[in-house]
This record gives C-alpha cells, structure tokens and sequence, in this order.
C-alpha cells in the first residue's frame, strides 16, 4: 500500500512538472530580483510575569476557598417557578423531551460525556466545585469531568475579535467590590442550555452569558446568570444558582473522569491492568449480565 | 404543525444518535427507573465499580418474595457525592461482603438493574444511602 502511494505521488509530481514546463510563463524571462521582505508582524502580547504586589492583591479577594457543592433541590423547584422564556420552537422540544422523561425515556442531554458546558454547568450540575484566584485569573474546576473548568480572565483583557468556540467560551471578568463579574461569549451553538439533566437543547449559536458571583452568607456562593441566547430563547433569562460550602478534607475534590464510567477495570492474561468497556442501554446504564 | 414536525425529527434523530452508541456514559436524569416501586435484595456483592459519573454496585442474590436469583447492578451517584451522602468510601463493600440492598428497578424489566436507595452491610448492621439531596447544608463533617 505504501508503494502504491508512493508511486502516486511519483506520477502526479511528474505532471505537474510537466504542466510547468508548457505554460507560458515558463517561456518568459524570470522577474528581476527583488528585495524580499519579511512581512511584518503583529507584535505578540506577552502576559506579564505576576508581580508580589500581584499576589499580595490576591488577599484582599474575599475568600472562596473550600468545596462547593450545587443545592440541587433549587434547580429542581425553578425548572417550574423560573423556566427559561424558551422561543416557540424551543418550548416544544423542552416540553417533548420533559414528557419523554416522565414516561421513563428520559433524553441523553449529556451523552457521550461531552462537558455540561456554560452555562449549564452552573445551572444544572449535581457536582462539586472549587475556584482559584491567580494573579489575573479566577479558575473554577468541577468534578466528575475530566475537563469541566472555567478560565476567567480578570487581567483587563477584552474578548478575542472571533474566539474559538469551546464548551466553556471565552470569559472575563472583574470585580466590582466583592463581586466577581463574568462575561462569556464564544461558546459552541452546540453546547446545551439545559435546565435539567433530561431537559436541554443546543443553544444553536450567539450565545452570551453574564454572571454575578457573590457570597450570600458566609458559606453560600450565589451565581446570577443573565444568558442571551437569542436563536432559542425570547429575552435574556435571568436566574441564581446556589452553592454551599464543605470544608471538611473528606470532601475534597478527587479527580473524576466522566468517560472512565464506560469501562470496567479488569487485569487482562498479561498480567496487564487494563479497561474494558461495558456495555450500556441507551439511557446510560449499565447492562446486567 | 410543520415546525413541530421538523422538532420531532430532530429529535428523533438525536435518540437515534444516542441509541447507536452501545456504550455511553453520562450524566442523565433517573427515570429510566420506576421510582414508585421498591425492591428488596440479599445476596454477596460482587463489585463495587467506584467510577464517575456513575458508581455502580452488583449483586448476586435473590429479591425478596420471589424465586429470582442472579446478578443486579446498582446504579448511584458520583463517588464525590456518595462521600457526602454519608459513610461511603471505595471500600465501604468489598466482594464477597454479604449484603441487602433496597432499590428502584429499571422500567425495562427484562434488565436486572437498578437504583439504589439503602444497602445494609449484613455483619456491621451499618446502612449507606445515596440521596443527595438530603444534606444540601454548608459544614457538614
């Protein structure tokens, strides 16, 4: 196969000389030289090197640290006292996949361990998470998936021009007293807004997300969300989710993989430690055998 | 009526996506189970599969007031939240531990799968549950 390919590439490399050869700029005499240039560059922004002052600065944050966890029973009441003003369209595919749930076929919003994404990770998780102040940065980290983390840029710098989309966009922020104010666009149109783990739809694009972190009480963290998302959604949809705090070691975050709950660990006749998928139903359970 | 159509299309088309994937794993809501019904198991565990996003438990045995015996597979929450729900550890069970599990069957009845609400570890008496709701409060120790 690898000779056949080479053989290929031999052929073509030979007609495109030939072409070359017959056209009629290669009768006519070459250009004359001319100085070449490099073509100028964009100076690169560098991210400055954090100063002690910088972390000093850090102190004066009000203090976040610990494990929280969502109250979960507050995102079950507002799926009815606060539901999102879904557009026409929307209203029916969340009321479709909301009865499909309640006759026990409830819908994969999260299959294939794609992240919950933002803002639905605030919305909707059944997780705990932490959050880290750099120089600069504000970094939440979530458990269960491997890659469920927030970047928050709160260095002054503005949204890229046309970021990549990502599950969790571009976002920064800034503080306004002791108030963390987040701003995210870039996110994926396919990233679901979910209002339950069988109710959610892809937001389909332009979404934009304003975020007020604050604490409530001494250990409640309050999220209000105000989310755009104009192709499903009639008006911004503004709700707070709610966050309390463990300090307790036992409660500290473990790494969790969501996709490693696809395979069972097993030592295979090497001797070798390996994972071996197991085979699930649709709805993500595991099949008894 | 046709974008209503052209809605149950799409999402037809995403339950054929999720189906054609013969092994998923997610975080998903739970009413594949028939939460209204409540099963009783005694029998020795087999595994305690310790993994996110969902920790799994099997168990060979037989459901109380019937003759059927074999292996059932519990579903729970993620290990972070089963810490939290009190007394659960990746060793909380290990093979061959006799056990008695209380748990909501999967509505498909041909599987033996299901949710599970108590285990009681038959030799301590010692009882775990797996409700996270149950403890939404701050400082819990």
């Amino acid at each position: 196969m690898r000779h056949r390919s080479y053989t290929f590439s031999c052929a073509f490399s030979l007609a495109v000389l030939t072409i070359v050869a017959i056209s009629p700029s290669a009768a006519q005499p070459p250009p004359h030289p001319q100085v070449t240039r490099a073509p100028a560059k964009t100076p690169a922004i560098i991210n400055p090197a954090p100063t002690a002052q910088d972390w000093a600065d850090i102190a004066k944050l009000p203090d976040w640290s610990g494990v929280w966890n969502p109250k979960i029973t507050d995102q079950d009441a507002q799926v009815k006292t606060n539901p999102p003003p879904w557009n026409e369209e929307a209203k029916k595919k969340i009321d479709h996949m909301f009865a499909e749930e309640k006759v026990g076929r409830p819908p994969l919003v999260f299959f294939g361990c794609f992240p919950e994404s933002h803002p639905t990770w605030m919305l909707v998780t059944h997780n705990a998470m932490e959050i880290l102040f750099t120089p600069g940065r504000v970094t939440m980290l979530g458990e269960s998936d491997g890659n469920r983390l927030r970047r928050i840029y709160t260095d002054g710098r503005p949204h890229p021009d046309d970021p990549d989309p990502t599950f969790h966009g571009h976002s920064i922020g800034h503080w306004e007293g002791d108030t963390l104010v987040v701003d995210t666009v870039g996110i994926l149109p396919q990233a679901p807004l979910a209002i339950s783990e069988a109710a959610g739809i892809p937001n389909n694009g332009d979404m934009r997300v304003v975020e007020r972190i604050h604490l409530a009480d001494k250990d409640i963290l309050h999220v209000d969300l105000e989310i755009f998302a104009p192709k499903i959604l009639t008006k911004p949809w503004k709700t707070t989710r709610i966050f309390f705090r463990q300090r307790a070691r036992k409660f500290d975050i473990v790494e969790g993989v969501c996709v490693q709950g696809d395979y069972s660990e097993r030592v295979d006749a090497n001797g070798d430690h390996v994972f071996v998928p197991v085979e699930k139903t649709i709805w993500g359970n595991i099949v008894p055998k | 009526m046709k974008q209503f159509l052209r809605s149950a299309l799409v999402l037809t088309a995403l339950g054929g996506i999720a189906a054609g994937i013969s092994s998923v794993a997610a975080h998903h809501s739970t009413t594949m189970f028939d939460h209204s019904k409540t099963y009783t198991i005694s029998g020795t565990v087999v595994e305690l599969r310790w993994v996110n996003p969902h920790v799994s438990l099997s168990v060979n045995g037989t459901i109380k007031d019937s003759e059927e015996t074999g292996v059932w597979v519990m579903e729970m929450t993620s290990p972070g939240n089963l810490v939290r729900a009190g007394g659960w550890t990746r060793s909380a069970v290990k093979a061959g531990d006799k056990v008695q599990v209380d748990f909501s069957p999967l509505r498909d009845t041909s599987l033996k799968g299901g949710a599970l609400k108590k285990l009681t570890i038959v030799d301590t008496g010692q009882v775990l549950t797996a409700n996270i709701r149950a403890q939404e409060m701050p400082g819990l120790e």
